[in-house]
């Protein structure tokens, strides 16, 4: 596969707050990348140094081979759909798709034959004429999608482009994007923070968190080996519980040792152990290798959520047979439902399922803090 | 819910009332009375003869060669004031847009403080800022004092028609910026990234996308500086030496001559002008936002 | 290098905007009178301002007004923007804005007239003394304010977010509470950008004020307009100094709490990210700016009512600059009469004095009814006018003993054959003045001076027909009250050759501009030669000659039907007959008196010059004769309306 972009020592920082920290990152040709994380991670940023509209204070952007960092917007070959758009609202539809190639003078009956066909390719044949405000939500995405497309771009920087619509809306953009993105084999940028999203849609995704890279690599990848708490917490839901590995296919946690399929840490090392929720059997007591009271029970339609107090710490587990509150329960888990990572500054932060989000979590840290 | 909605309609009602009275009785009315006087004589009977004076008085017009030639007075009147007007709205476009794209691009307390010195101007008292300017603009004035500093030809500007078009420019320059800023200033920065994503220079991203949305803005401008530049008359006198008489002139030189009644037809026919200019201009403009 | 290129442009800009408030600085401290030959420093301008109770009195007008008309147009407008934001209906909605645009799109000339057409035409219907006064300028400027508020109100309203006032009224708020403590908050930007455009608009507006300004009530505008009329001083200057600087005060107090709220905002942001709050934001503030300018706003709005609280008033109307005012140390006539009156009879006085630029003007604002006066100071061929139509009421001379000085020359003339009417004031003799630097003195002596090609675009003209046309029926030898059209064509021809030479038409302005040097031949009045002679600059040299047959003109007190007080004009009348003031007044206005206390009093001779009063007081063999034949008479209306389709012909040219 070939380089398209490569984004060399990248670092960026605003009113002396670093926003990117040192970021390398190579995407490819024919790529669906997303840059996942959540806000003020430094996500938009990246996509905006790629785009140009953000300078770089350090580190250079390389694009086919060409040092481009000081190039502006207007002279790169890549094309944005921006957050909210960005339609021009005193132009109608086939104006604003035109817009890019009446910049370039291309002849009028090609910009007509161009501008059809992108308009076909985001199924709005028959909108030429109609006035881009009184669009829904969705047809002024793919008004935007054409926009960018029609120039045939090498990369399009998709920034949180579904954000603004409904659910099931999103689920048919999402298809949608991919197959376009297949059908011109135009490398797309995608930034967004809903997992989901990224998980469905992208050929490799680049998790960020404070203005680092944290974990690159394909869905499956990063949702079966996360590299960090961080990782294994905002991809999905985990279980992250303080561990020790005995040795290699040995791992001790909640004062149990229990066989595993990780190897390669030095003999005794900390480490975080990540349990996907669905990965954990539910069986009775006595034939459980870890004991604890359910504490809490929810329906979710295909399965239920149960919150079991284990030793203190609160586990998350997502089954289809039905437990009671305060029930007793046993835990097992089989060897490839563990997954053993390396310590980082992350630990210890995710992992226990007192409360869902990290926001409850801080605003009654810091209410106490304030009594 | 029936009930609700009554009520609803009542306040608003209610809110209305005051305004609406007003406007009728000091909007509406007092132009009922200018077209009321336009069309009657002295003795308050039916005439159209201010009317047809304003389109059929002449008068002689004499060349620097001596020719002369005969001339509808008050067309010709209202012909000169259209141009001046035209001129000085143009000038002031063309100063202000810049000026109005600075302000919009630069740091919000920048922003800020141009947008007092601006403000400054328009408390000073209109009259005694004219009357500044003609001390500056006379043949010994302060001006050509500068210019002979540099050893330069005193230039003769009082008393022509630059003299009053730097008056207008003047006095009614914020009119245009104002507008034009405050529509700038709340465009979406969005926009003008996508125009340069999408392969426009920052000239034709200027042109083709904030230009075309900053229009309402330009319009706005436009009639704020056209309508008080065509009915001036103080600039005029004083900057033009009374020697350009304008339509403000012949309207208020009436009022003086106590020709109340033709006073109010060269209004009325003025008011008219403006009326229909204002609403092929808005026309027009309206559909240039949707056609492209 | 883009950025260097757009600080220039921006620089220059306003260079050009601050030019001429540069400049008005400046002069404000000239030691002379010139606006544009500096001299040295001095504070004596704004001495004179502050000894200057007209314009104090205008300032202080203006000010109530605008606050007035701001308050008004704040309410309504506020009220009108919410309850058009809630309107429905389609056809009201744009019947409203079609209606609210209307006096921002319509010039102000013509909103000036049309509000003064209905004025007059109702307070006629309604037999009022008065039509114009306070409340039809405050009902003009509420008009015109109007628009501005809602203008700015209005798209707050519509960017608020709805549901705050249902938040409100869901926890229990009653819908006017929830305005108030919700929705007039959020609207609170806009509320007070509308007010500051109103007041500003208020303030400066000239032309809708000059329309409907009526009896005793002068805004600063209107007051100025009659100085520029007149000779400016740099007291104007000196006002409009002080007006920069209070602005300046203002706006940056204003900037200072625009600071501060985008400080308030600053801080949500921080605690937005989980940050702690920083800095000392204090929300009130604002408040207390608010309070402190509605405070200033009650205080002013008392001062200005409380003035007025004498019983007896004398209103008079005069030309601009046409009595001695206190100013630069002289006598101020209405102030002693004001203190006199109150020693001899006891009593309270206040005298209204106003004044207007033209005996048309005057007429106007008289005939419409629009105002009503005890005394005016017209013109002959105006009083003529009058009296024959029934606006002058004949003055008891028993009451008025200082009758008796005036000279006997000046009495039975053809305005007043009967001596009814008329107490003469001033009188004057047209003159040629010319620059003796510029002008041979071969070429002087007649009036062809003013037709010498040698003079091309150094010679000014009136600025008013009757008086232009005559300069060329002298200079024909045609009578100057002939109803032969064929001959003011004549004089018409003689204009339209003089029209290439003309370097101005000018009223008052001809004091500037001959003062300075811009011109340098024009005919005026022999008493405002001397005027203009006081402050000429140095490589000016202004003489005067009288051609052999020119115009007088005289300047009498009457008593207008429309007079409240007669008996008590009758007093004032006799008072300025009096030596103090009779001397006072003629030193005041420089113009001849025909009162023999003032022309044979020796100080008054000595205090102005065995020259000047040569000058000032031709002999004459007979006056009454002379005066008969070359004073302008009131043309018939026909004629009148000939001469003022000829003199726009030349005006068009």
């Amino acid at each position: 596969m070939k380089k398209i972009i490569e984004l060399k020592n990248i670092s960026k920082a605003f009113d002396g707050d670093t926003v990117l920290n040192n970021i390398s990152l190579d995407i490819y040709d024919n790529e669906f990348l997303t840059l996942l994380g959540p806000s003020g991670c430094g996500k938009t940023t990246l996509l905006r140094i790629i785009s140009g509209f953000v300078h770089p204070d350090d580190g250079e952007v390389v694009f086919m081979g060409d040092d481009i960092t000081d190039l502006p917007p207007h002279k790169r070959n890549v094309n944005t759909v921006f957050q909210k758009y960005a339609l021009f609202p005193h132009l109608n539809v086939y104006e604003n798709v035109a817009f890019p190639l009446r910049e370039k003078k291309v002849p009028k009956d090609e910009i007509d034959k161009k501008v059809k066909e992108m308009l076909k390719l985001v199924m709005l044949s028959g909108f030429e004429k109609r006035n881009v405000t009184s669009l829904s939500g969705g047809q002024q995405q793919r008004v935007a999608i054409a926009r960018a497309l029609v120039n045939h771009p090498k990369v399009l920087l998709l920034d949180e482009p579904l954000s603004a619509l409904d659910l099931k809306l999103r689920k048919d953009m999402q298809q949608e994007l991919k197959n376009i993105q297949k059908s011109t084999g135009i490398t797309f940028v995608f930034v967004t923070h809903d997992q989901e999203e990224a998980l469905s849609m992208s050929d490799t995704i680049v998790v960020m968190s404070e203005g680092v890279i944290q974990q690159i690599g394909t869905p499956v990848d990063i949702y079966n080996e996360p590299e960090n708490a961080f990782v294994a917490d905002f991809i999905g839901e985990s279980n992250i519980i303080d561990g020790v590995m005995v040795r290699d296919g040995e791992a001790r946690f909640s004062g149990q040792t229990f066989p595993c399929l990780d190897k390669g840490f030095a003999p005794k090392e900390p480490v975080d152990i990540v349990i996907r929720p669905e990965d954990v059997d539910i069986v009775p007591v006595e034939k459980g290798m870890l004991e604890g009271i359910v504490t809490s029970v929810t329906f979710m339609g295909v399965h239920y959520e149960i919150i079991v107090d284990v030793k203190g710490f609160k586990w998350m587990i997502q089954t289809t047979d039905f437990v009671d509150v305060d029930e007793h329960i046993g835990i097992f888990l089989e060897p490839d439902a563990i997954h053993v990572m390396k310590k980082s500054k992350y630990s210890g932060m995710f992992g226990d399922y007192s409360s869902f989000s990290d926001e409850l979590e801080q605003l009654s840290v810091g209410g106490n803090e304030e009594e | 819910m029936k009930n609700g909605l009554k009520k609803g309609n009542s306040t608003t009602r209610m809110l209305l009332a005051p305004y609406s009275l007003w406007s009728v009785i000091f909007i509406v009315v007092p132009l009922l009375f200018i077209a009321y006087y336009a069309f009657t004589d002295n003795n308050f009977n039916f005439t159209l003869e201010n009317i047809t004076r304003f389109f059929t008085a002449t008068s002689q017009l004499t060349a620097d060669d001596g020719t002369v030639t005969e001339v509808r007075t008050y067309l010709m009147i209202f012909m000169r004031s259209l141009k001046l007007a035209i001129i000085s709205t143009v000038i002031c476009l063309g100063m202000g847009y810049p000026l109005a794209y600075i302000m919009a691009r630069a740091e919000e307390k920048t922003q800020r403080i141009m947008m007092t010195l601006i403000m400054i101007p328009m408390w000073m008292n209109f009259l005694i800022r004219t009357y500044a300017w003609m001390t500056i603009l006379q043949d010994t004035g302060i001006f050509n004092s500068i210019l002979g500093v540099f050893g330069i030809d005193p230039v003769h500007i009082i008393g022509t028609e630059g003299a009053v078009v730097i008056g207008m420019v003047y006095d009614y320059f914020p009119y245009m910026v104002l507008p034009i800023y405050s529509i700038m200033a709340k465009m979406d920065i969005r926009l003008i990234e996508a125009a340069h994503d999408l392969g426009c220079n920052s000239l034709a991203t200027l042109r083709r996308v904030i230009f075309p949305l900053s229009l309402p803005g330009v319009m706005s401008g436009i009639t704020m500086v056209l309508i008080p530049s065509i009915s001036t008359f103080y600039i005029s006198q004083k900057l033009g030496n009374g020697k350009f008489f304008l339509i403000g002139d012949a309207i208020e030189g009436q009022y003086v001559a106590n020709n109340l009644h033709f006073a109010a037809a060269i209004a009325f026919i003025l008011m008219i002008i403006l009326l229909v200019c204002m609403g092929i201009a808005n026309y027009f403009t309206s559909r240039r936002v949707y056609g492209g | 290098m883009k950025k260097s290129a757009s600080r220039i442009y921006t620089a220059i800009i306003f260079a050009f905007l601050f030019a001429p408030i540069i400049i008005l600085l400046i002069f404000s401290f000239n030691e002379g009178k010139s606006l544009s030959v500096f001299t040295g420093f001095s504070l004596k301008w704004y001495k004179e301002l502050f000894n200057d109770a007209n314009t104090l009195e205008a300032l202080k007008n203006s000010l109530v007004l605008a606050f007035s008309a701001t308050a008004i147009s704040v309410f309504l407008g506020t009220m009108a923007s919410v309850g058009i934001n809630k309107l429905r209906s389609r056809w009201y909605r744009t019947a409203i804005d079609t209606v609210t645009n209307i006096p921002m799109t319509n010039p102000d000339i013509i909103t000036g007239i049309s509000l003064m057409l209905m004025f007059v035409f109702v307070g006629r219907l309604f037999g009022a003394s008065t039509s114009l006064n306070f409340l039809t300028m405050l009902i003009a400027h509420v008009t015109f304010c109007l628009p501005y508020v809602i203008l700015q109100v209005l798209p707050k309203l519509q960017q608020m977010d709805k549901s705050l006032a249902e938040a409100a009224m869901d926890l229990g708020c009653p819908p006017l509470r929830a305005f108030f403590k919700v929705e007039l908050p959020e609207i609170m930007p806009g509320i007070i950008t509308g007010a500051i455009m109103a007041f500003t608009m208020s303030l400066d507006d000239f032309v809708i004020s000059y329309f409907t300004s009526g009896n005793g009530f002068q805004t600063l505008p209107i007051r100025i307009y009659g100085m520029t009329k007149k000779t400016v001083t740099p007291k104007m200057y000196a006002l409009a100094t002080i007006i920069f600087f209070v602005t300046l005060t203002l706006l940056l107090i204003n900037n200072i709490v625009d600071n501060e709220d985008s400080q308030k905002l600053k801080e949500a942001k921080r605690i937005q990210k989980g940050e702690k709050p920083e800095g000392d934001y204090n929300p009130r503030k604002r408040n207390m700016a608010l309070a402190l300018a509605g405070v200033l706003v009650v205080a002013l709005t008392f001062g200005a009512f409380s003035g007025s609280s004498a019983s007896k008033e004398l209103n008079v109307y005069n030309w601009g600059e046409y009595i001695s005012d206190g100013s630069e140390g002289s006598f101020d006539t209405i102030k002693e009469f004001e203190k006199w009156y109150e020693e001899n009879y006891g009593e309270k006085i206040t005298v209204n004095y106003d004044t207007f630029a033209s005996n048309e003007d005057m007429y106007n604002k008289i005939s419409s009814g629009a105002v009503s006066y005890d005394i005016i100071i017209p013109s002959d061929y105006m009083i003529a006018r009058m009296a024959s139509e029934d606006m002058l009421l004949p003055i008891d001379f028993e009451n008025i003993p200082n009758y008796q000085y005036i000279g006997e020359d000046f009495k039975g003339l053809y305005y007043d054959p009967d001596n009814q009417y008329t107490v003469p004031y001033t009188y004057g003799v047209v003159g040629v003045i010319y620059d003796a630097n510029v002008v041979d003195k071969a070429d002087i002596g007649g009036w062809d001076l003013l037709w010498n090609e040698k003079y091309a675009n150094k010679i000014v003209q009136f600025n008013n027909s009757r008086d232009a046309f005559g300069t060329a029926m002298f200079k024909l030898g045609i009578d100057v009250n002939t109803t032969d059209t064929a001959l003011w064509d004549k004089a018409h021809e003689e204009m339209i050759k003089q029209r290439p030479l003309v370097y101005s038409f000018v009223m008052d302005e001809i004091f500037n501009i001959m003062q300075s040097g811009e011109a340098s031949i024009g005919a005026y009045y022999a008493g405002d030669y001397f005027t203009m002679m006081e402050d000429q600059a140095d490589d000016v040299d202004l003489q005067f000659y009288y051609p052999e047959h020119t115009n007088m003109f005289i300047d009498a007190m009457c008593i207008p039907s429309c007079a409240q007080n007669k008996e008590l004009a009758e007093i004032f009348i006799n008072y300025m007959l009096g030596e103090e003031a009779a001397v006072a007044n003629a030193e005041y206005t420089y113009y001849a008196s025909p009162n023999r206390l003032v022309y044979e009093n020796e100080t008054y001779i000595e205090d102005m010059g065995e020259e000047t009063v040569e000058i000032l007081y031709p002999e004459f063999e007979d006056f009454a004769a002379e005066y008969n034949r070359y004073a302008y008479r009131t043309l018939s209306t026909d004629m009148l309306s000939y001469l003022n389709s000829l003199w726009e012909t030349v005006k068009v040219n």
